[in-house]
């Protein structure tokens, strides 16, 4: 019974813990589009934000 | 986890700075100078001379998306430092040569690059009759002509403002106050946009994240904070049980790195090298890990851009730069392991 107590417990705690990066990447995502807009508005390009930023390929 | 131990200060940290390709981290100290250091061996490349007050704060451009690549190439070899000696100085990292000298009437106890590079803010203090001030500096006036405007200057209120930065597209200034007041600035009429009042001490530290959408602030309340740039509504809160001092965002694991600590008077003899960096899940707010090791209370810490490796500086004169080891990336919660990362 406690076994089964501590699993609905964690249940819960995974439940709570998923909701909040969920909740977390829906906000990054409408943040990022808003800033990639007002970016494309000033005339500007998109942010690069990955890792081989900066790394020039030669052809 | 071994950190490299950086002595060459002989008094505490005030400020450290990753350059934003990350080989150099550049401090500020009460011993009147500016140290530049490789940060993979923690060697020193050399000192900025010139300030003949404690140096409260550096700055140089840390973030990867300004806005125009022309002059971030030209401000990566930029320094700026503010000094207690009533003094921002310009610096040519390179030669050390310092290239301006902005006079106030009181201490500098904070500077901030622009995301353009072309300005910078600098934070005044309140003494002696003259109002705590944000004072706005055209560095590329200063470099074309050699001689600088007036700088414009806000007068933030209702209490004085003791930490700053700009903005993405430097629409506002996130100004951090003395009772724990947040407020956003127009820096061009000096117009107050917006403000709240989340701390309920001074705010210590205000540090935004690489695309400054967010930022996040430490304060005396023990307490770190993080919030919206754009509305300044608040997003997460960590809750220590020690002052904090400096707060700063990580880019690759979702963390928050805070520390802090009691003044030495109160500590005193019982806590040597207890003082730690504490590691906060910055979305779910909790805490998975400390790194300890400094005399004092952490004053200062600084994530490498790349967020392979972080530093902090101390009350005791040091600066101890850790690399994250294999655990450090491969953390994650058990229920997210098939999220992938």
């Amino acid at each position: 019974e406690d076994a089964l107590a501590q699993t609905s417990v964690s249940k819960e705690q995974i439940a709570h813990r998923r909701r909040l990066m969920d909740e977390w990447n829906a906000w990054r995502k409408r943040v990022e589009n808003e800033l990639a807009e007002e970016r494309e508005l000033a005339g500007l390009p998109p942010i690069d934000t990955r890792e081989d930023e900066g790394v020039e390929v030669i052809e | 986890m071994r950190p490299i131990l950086l002595q060459g200060h002989t008094r505490s940290l005030t400020q450290i700075k990753y350059n934003r390709e990350g080989d150099l981290l550049f401090s500020s100290a009460k011993d009147h100078v500016v140290n530049v250091w490789f940060s993979h061996n923690g060697e020193r490349l050399g000192t900025y001379n010139g300030h003949i007050g404690a140096v409260w704060t550096v700055d140089n451009i840390t973030f990867f998306n300004s806005l125009s690549p022309s002059t971030c190439i030209a401000a990566s070899k930029l320094l700026l430092s503010g000094s207690a000696d009533n003094t921002a100085k310009l610096w040519d990292v390179r030669t050390g040569k310092c290239l301006h000298t902005w006079e106030f009437h009181t201490a500098v106890k904070r500077i901030a690059f622009s995301e353009d590079d072309t300005m910078a803010l600098a934070v005044t203090e309140q003494q002696m009759g003259y109002q705590g001030a944000v004072a706005i500096l055209k560095i590329d006036s200063v470099l074309e002509t050699g001689e600088q405007d007036e700088p414009f200057v806000i007068n933030p209120e209702p209490t004085k403002a003791v930490v700053a930065a700009w903005g993405y597209l430097n629409k506002y200034l996130i100004i951090g106050h003395k009772d724990g007041m947040i407020s956003q600035y127009d820096w061009k009429t000096g117009q107050k946009l917006n403000s709240k009042h989340p701390h309920s001490d001074v705010i210590t530290d205000l540090q935004m994240s690489p695309d400054r959408t967010y930022f996040v602030t430490s304060s005396k309340d023990k307490s770190a904070q993080l919030f919206e740039s754009n509305t300044l509504n608040p997003l997460k809160k960590y809750v220590t049980d020690c002052p904090l001092i400096s707060a700063s965002i990580t880019p690759i694991q979702d963390f928050i790195i805070v520390g802090g600590g009691q003044d030495a008077m109160q500590v005193a003899g019982t806590s040597r090298g207890k003082f730690e960096c504490r590691f906060w899940h910055k979305i779910l707010e909790e805490e998975v890990g400390r790194v300890k090791g400094h005399f004092g209370p952490i004053n200062t810490i600084a994530v490498h851009p790349d967020g392979k490796s972080f530093s902090s500086g101390g009350e005791d004169g040091y600066i101890r730069v850790h690399h994250f080891d294999e655990d450090y990336f491969k953390f994650t919660y058990p229920e997210f392991q098939h999220i992938g990362a």
